[in-house]
């Protein structure tokens, strides 16, 4: 089973860490395949990311260009006092007799030379850094666009998939991987896309720059490049399993918390608080070892990596020390004449230090990113691990909309098993006609509440088929089938919202006096309007407490508010006494009137509002008819169980154990 | 948001301090290991001083040729050490040595100058998302060191240990208070928000010891020293000093004028995250209600808007922190130039060296940087006030706590008696009004009445899920008020209306309540309560794992299983809300009839609207709107005409008849 695979954490020592499950020697097809499912996700924003990094490259542009005239400014004309080239004097405005075409520059220019570029330096700062920060922001938006998208189709995703799926995932590894593992795609497309592009532009161009000065030095940048390499390869591996385990282990942590919180009650009735509480320490730790694996690796890599950059970075300052020291001749002098530039000085010293670093910074970033990259591709592998779980139930290409029903409902020979082998219902066949109330009837574990998921389509049959007027219901469309059908179901689901908002949870457009009206045949309009707030007590809010029976009939007022043509009702009146269950039948029967009403059922006292009994047993339909049919029959199961039933109410015979 | 309904939004500087000094105590029992914490911040520190160096001497000795020998008078101590060997020493000479002393420094530190492509720092910060929540696996496990080398890895690993360590305990300690939380502070309550408050705000602790316990000792002691360095090295004008100390006070501005504001929306991003972690948790705990209302828009709608919504709302407080940033940086701009003009000016004075610049300046951005992060300490802990609040909000919950002296309640031997008891619920519905009983070992009591008369909630009392708002209850003459807590629901098993299994196979759903059952004992529970047979027939028999919720179980099922749990259990009181509702008649026989062999040992207390669950009790006690009515047998009751007892019945037998 594909859905089995996809619940990797699976709790217990050990079982948290995964594993590279594809065992993929080179880790650039794991990114590369999050990247080709990311890139879709880009094109809502793709006229935003363009116009960014547009933005971002003009920035960079303005900044190297100002950046390399600032420093010659600075160190060889302020510092040194040697004199200004002709661009630079136009630049700032100075007289040349002054500033160029003199030996040395006077204090009194250096001074001048010094104010006007600070000042060039302030302006360009108090420009270019709020431009920054606003692009920073854009970005954020950007990305957090993006986020949201996949957030939604993950949700989607995991809404539509059928419930033999959410049995058996987890409700808390749903949240870490909608939350925590989701949030991965914006850091892909920054670190898997954005910011590897400046970096290998900003080597690019820094590599340039250094071997217009000098071509060792940008030889030397290259051949930074074999032995970094090496190194990610070398750390790839143990990289991408690290944070696998620490993912999985993080997921494993914030199940447990939400099981824990919500068996809460058992938990403490059975004092076993002592046992949770050291069960969740152990998953902790394990959470916390694994981060710690995974983290130190990281860092050693980092460690190394610029061990390795600083290595080059010292090798080039000595070079450049000397070539200054000797006053060399630039290697591309002819080029940079045209600047004013022509020999190694005290400015292009600072500068190709200064550009060499960001040239290794980016080797060193490079790798980091990298790194980074394992981590994402890690958590949008799980990401998609769910979003490739195919929903078993969707619609057909050629699905109609369900017209609302007129006959009835048939179930022709269905057959269904939530484990292969183990069957659950067995060529079940009867009907349920509109405008009748049909009853199951039958033991615990006889497949009645599946019979309703199957009309539901929480899951599909699989052999045999049900059809409503006709036409099966794998060809219809879900939405359009599920609008049709009312369910109140054996366990309560109740929102933490306000009453009304609970009733009103199918049909949210509902106005008042139609809630009032859905409570009151349900037989919640009492003790709902005996509340303080009435229908606006909030549920979720501590202190005010429902008993179940009331639950019940809130989840029963609910499913007649929707409305729908089909009502289908399981055990409705399992936690109610006789009064209220005799006026709850009665009012529903009444409502009823026209629709298709199923309802499953143990009590007799319910079973006689049926027009159609179904005894089913062991998956299959033992009997089937109304109740005098059923009675008339003289070894009939049904007649043997009213029987029963009411000599024990009578108080006839007392109760015996079986 | 039900949870924080009451708290405080907007919290005062006052209680933001009386928060982290809250926070503090838990570093109590690592203080050890944060004083070895700040001891190695200072070591890695302690360098800084020498990296603006070897450019500068690289500069005047090798670039500018300057002979060595006059200008070492002038240098600190340490430098001088540095360079005594190379006093006669040839540029080439003095190059080689320094580019040496560097290749140590990459070795030990991680670095070779004071730009930033020139020092290394040691860290792991892994991708996040855009969002409070999606950050917070960072601070969780945050691990840092100024420096890189061997000096910087290991400093690295022993502050990652200690922040995980410190977050262990933390969290750790929260898991204890929610478990001791009372009974019913989670029925409706919103998980998802306690998982958050768990997961996400708990992390925040971490930010707020470093920066109280580490940031302030090593700032002030690395202004002092550089202070001290900057005038012994060079003698620079006091006003660069000055300038770069100007920091801490403009920091402090941006703090008064943007603190309480980041805080607030700090505090708006964390609970927009919760919002949308509890509507995810709650539309998958009830996905079977969701696709069966076919409202999967509904909840997709929902959820997309939370969604944006905590992403909004950390956008929020990013563009307040960029405002802040932005208004600090003019100032920031104006005492940079200042410190710039300054030492030009010296420069060209032929006070310093052109290499002095690169040292001066290096030595000026070295003060700010302390400077700042000291003045800062306050603005920066305001994201983290918002996540201690929540923790601290959550932990202040009122607890379940033994009376002081309480003792452990022996085994019961005689039964349970329940004298005037009242109850009301916090939001004042009154439940029960005046309750009298006594049930003995050796007796089956039932509960009997309408949905809503109290029934249920006088059984919760006996455990003390709730205490009697007025009246007594004992066991065996003793006050349960007067016992522990833990020994008083040792003695109990309790069987709930609406059956909990957890995600773990059926063996352990049953241990719960007696983790050290033998296989033998598990099954005779399961057989009594009618569970032997389907267990038997799961694929893996007791050790199949159920899934969530019970997984594939049928109600009657699960409602067994829970019946079989607290058979089990074999403590003296036994007590079962509405046990065989989901159950056929031939299943709930078979357990009537377990809970009558069960009683001859036990007090047994049976919640029931069924009939055939309670005509065999040795007393039955019928309420109506929180007062027992009538008590007695079956038969007592039914004899007296126009009884409620008996209409009661009689009701029922009509639907059945």
């Amino acid at each position: 089973m594909s859905e089995a695979s996809v619940l990797s954490p699976q709790p217990g020592p050990g079982a948290t860490a995964t594993g590279d499950a594809e065992g993929e020697a080179f880790s650039l097809r794991l990114v590369m395949r999050a990247l080709r499912r990311c890139l879709p996700m880009l094109r809502p924003v793709r006229g935003h990311l363009v116009r960014f990094s547009l933005a971002v490259a003009l920035l960079a542009v303005i900044g190297a260009g100002a950046g390399a005239l600032l420093l010659d400014l600075h160190w060889t004309r302020v510092l040194q006092g040697e004199p200004l080239s002709r661009f630079e004097a136009r630049l700032l405005a100075l007289d040349p007799a002054l500033s160029v075409h003199v030996d040395a520059l006077s204090e009194a220019t250096r001074r001048s030379v010094r104010n006007r570029e600070l000042l060039l330096g302030v302006a360009l700062t108090l420009v270019l850094f709020p431009v920054g920060s606003a692009l920073a922001y854009y970005l954020l938006w950007i990305l957090q666009r993006i986020n949201q998208e996949l957030r939604l189709e993950l949700f989607q995703r995991l809404q539509s998939l059928s419930l033999r799926f959410h049995q058996k995932s987890r409700v808390g590894d749903a949240i870490y991987r909608l939350y925590q593992d989701s949030a991965m795609v914006t850091d892909l497309i920054q670190t898997v896309i954005l910011a590897p592009l400046g970096q290998a532009l900003r080597f690019a161009t820094s590599t340039a720059l250094v071997g217009l000065l000098d071509a060792q030095l940008a030889l030397l940048l290259l051949f930074t490049w074999p032995p970094a390499l090496l190194l990610g390869a070398l750390f790839t591996r143990r990289l991408r399993h690290g944070f696998r385990r620490a993912r999985a282990s993080n997921s494993a942590l914030t199940s447990h918390i939400q099981e824990t919180l919500a068996g809460i009650r058992v938990i403490k009735a059975y004092g076993a608080e002592a046992r949770e509480q050291a069960r969740y320490e152990v998953r902790s730790r394990e959470a916390f070892a694994a981060a710690f694996d995974a983290r130190s690796s990281f860092a050693a890599l980092g460690v190394l990596a610029f061990g390795l950059v600083a290595s080059a970075l010292l090798a080039a300052t000595g070079i450049a020390a000397l070539h200054t020291q000797q006053g060399a001749p630039l290697f591309a002098q002819r080029l940079l004449l045209a600047g004013g530039f022509t020999a190694w000085n005290l400015g292009l010293f600072n500068f190709a230090k200064g550009t060499f670093g960001a040239s290794t910074q980016a080797i060193e970033r490079l790798l980091i990113l990298w790194a980074r990259a394992q981590d994402i591709a890690v958590g949008l592998d799980r990401v998609f691990e769910l979003l490739d779980v195919e929903p078993e139930v969707r619609d057909a290409p050629d699905a109609r909309p369900l017209a609302p029903p007129r006959s009835g409902i048939a179930y022709r020979d269905v057959s269904f098993a939530y484990q292969p082998g183990r069957p659950v219902l067995t060529r079940v066949s009867f009907e349920a006609p509109c405008g009748a109330v049909t009853a199951l009837l039958g033991p615990t574990g006889a497949g009645k509440s599946t019979l309703l998921s199957l009309l539901l389509r929480l899951f599909d049959p699989d052999a045999g088929c049900i059809e409503i007027d006709g036409v099966d219901l794998r060809r219809v469309q879900l939405a359009s089938l599920r609008a049709n059908v009312a369910l109140a179901l054996q366990e309560n689901l109740l929102f933490g919202a306000t009453i009304r908002e609970n009733i009103r949870y199918a049909k949210p457009n509902a106005n008042d006096a139609e809630v009032r009206a859905a409570a009151r045949v349900a037989c919640a309009d009492g003790f709902i309007s005996a509340l303080p707030l009435g229908y606006d007590t909030l549920l979720g809010e501590r202190g005010t407490k429902l008993s179940t029976g009331q639950r019940q009939r809130l989840s029963i007022a609910r499913a007649v508010l929707k409305d729908a043509p089909i009502l289908v009702l399981d055990e409705p009146t399992a936690s109610l006494d006789a009064a209220t269950e005799i006026e709850l039948l009665q009012n529903l029967t009444s409502w009823g009137r026209g629709r298709a009403i199923l309802l499953v059922t143990h009590r007799l006292s319910t079973l006689r509002h049926a027009d159609h009994i179904v005894c089913l047993a062991g998956g299959r339909v033992a009997e089937a008819g109304s109740h005098a049919e059923l009675m008339a029959r003289a070894e009939g199961r049904y007649r043997g169980l009213v029987e029963a039933e009411s000599a024990a109410a009578r108080g006839a015979a007392p109760l015996e154990p079986t | 948001m039900s949870a924080t309904a009451g708290m405080p939004r907007r919290l005062g500087e006052r209680e933001t301090i009386q928060l982290f000094a809250r926070a503090l105590r838990y570093v109590a029992p690592f203080r050890w290991r944060f004083a070895a914490k700040l001891a190695l911040t200072l070591l890695s520190l302690a360098p800084r001083l020498l990296l603006p160096w070897p450019v500068k001497l690289i500069i005047d000795h090798v670039i500018d040729q300057d002979p060595i020998a006059p200008a070492i008078a002038g240098y600190p101590g340490f430098v001088r050490g540095l360079l005594s060997p190379l006093v006669a020493a040839s540029p080439l000479e003095i190059l080689l040595w320094l580019l040496a002393v560097q290749a140590l420094l990459v070795l030990v530190i991680g670095a070779i100058g004071s730009t930033a492509a020139e020092v290394d720092r040691t860290e792991s910060t892994l991708s996040s998302g855009r969002d409070t929540a999606t950050t917070t696996e960072n601070e969780a496990n945050f691990g840092y060191s100024f420096v890189g080398g061997l000096l910087g890895f290991f400093e690295f690993r022993f502050t990652l240990r200690l922040t995980q360590a410190l977050n262990h305990h933390y969290r750790s300690r929260v898991f204890e208070r929610i478990q001791s939380l009372p009974m019913h502070a989670f029925d409706d309550e919103r998980i998802g928000d306690a998982v958050y408050r768990m997961m996400y705000d708990t992390p925040s602790i971490t930010q707020v010891c470093y920066r109280l316990l580490v940031t302030p000792v090593a700032a002030v002691l690395g202004i002092l020293v550089t202070v001290w360095v900057l005038h012994d090295a060079v003698s620079a004008s006091p006003g660069i000093a000055w300038a770069a100390l100007g920091f801490l006070p403009l920091a402090v501005l941006t703090t008064l004028l943007f603190g309480a504001r980041i805080r607030a929306q700090a505090f708006g991003s964390r609970e927009a995250g919760a919002n949308t972690t509890s509507g995810i948790e709650e539309g998958f705990a009830n996905i079977l209600a969701v696709q069966s209302l076919g409202s999967e828009a509904h909840q997709r709608q929902r959820f997309a808007r939370e969604s944006w919504a905590s992403f909004a709302a950390f956008r929020r407080l990013v563009l307040t922190v960029i405002l802040a940033i932005l208004f600090g940086a003019v100032p920031a701009a104006a005492l940079t130039a200042f410190a710039f003009v300054a030492i030009t000016d010296l420069v060209i004075d032929g006070t310093l060296t052109a290499g002095d610049f690169a040292l001066v300046f290096a030595y000026f951005f070295q003060i700010a940087g302390y400077a700042l992060a000291l003045g800062s300490i306050w603005i920066q802990l305001q994201g983290s006030a918002a996540g201690i609040g929540r923790v601290f909000e959550l932990m202040d919950w009122p607890s379940e706590e033994d009376a002081p002296g309480a003792d452990p309640l022996a085994p019961v031997r005689q039964g349970v008696r329940v004298e005037d008891v009242h109850f009301h619920y916090p939001d004042g519905t009154q439940a029960l009004r005046g309750v009298s009983f006594e049930a003995r070992v050796g007796q089956l009591t039932a509960f009997v009445g309408r949905a809503g008369s109290g029934k249920t909630t006088l059984a919760s009392l006996l455990p003390r899920f709730h205490s009697a708002s007025a009246g007594h209850i004992s066991i065996d003459a003793v006050d349960i008020e007067r016992v522990t807590l833990a020994s008083l629901r040792a003695r109990i098993a309790f069987v709930f209306q609406e059956t909990a299994l957890f995600d773990a196979s059926v063996e352990e759903n049953l241990r719960i309540g007696r983790p050290d059952a033998s296989a033998a004992e598990i099954e005779h529970a399961a057989r009594s309560a009618g569970a032997d047979a389907f267990v038997r027939a799961l694929p893996e028999g007791y050790q199949t794992r159920l899934g969530r919720a019970g997984g594939n179980l049928s109600g009657g099922q699960k409602q067994r299983l829970a019946i079989a749990r607290a058979l089990l259990r074999d403590a003296g009181i036994l007590i079962l809300d509405e046990p065989t509702s989901a159950l056929d008649p031939e299943s709930e026989a078979r357990i009537v009839s377990a809970l009558h062999e069960a009683a001859r040992t036990r007090v047994v207390i049976v919640i029931a609207h069924r009939l055939s669950s309670i005509r065999a009790a040795d007393q039955i006690l019928f309420l109506e709107e929180g007062r027992i009515v009538e008590r007695g047998t079956h038969a007592q009751l039914m004899s007296a005409p126009g009884g409620a007892y008996r209409s009661f019945v009689e009701l029922q037998n009509r639907g059945n008849a």
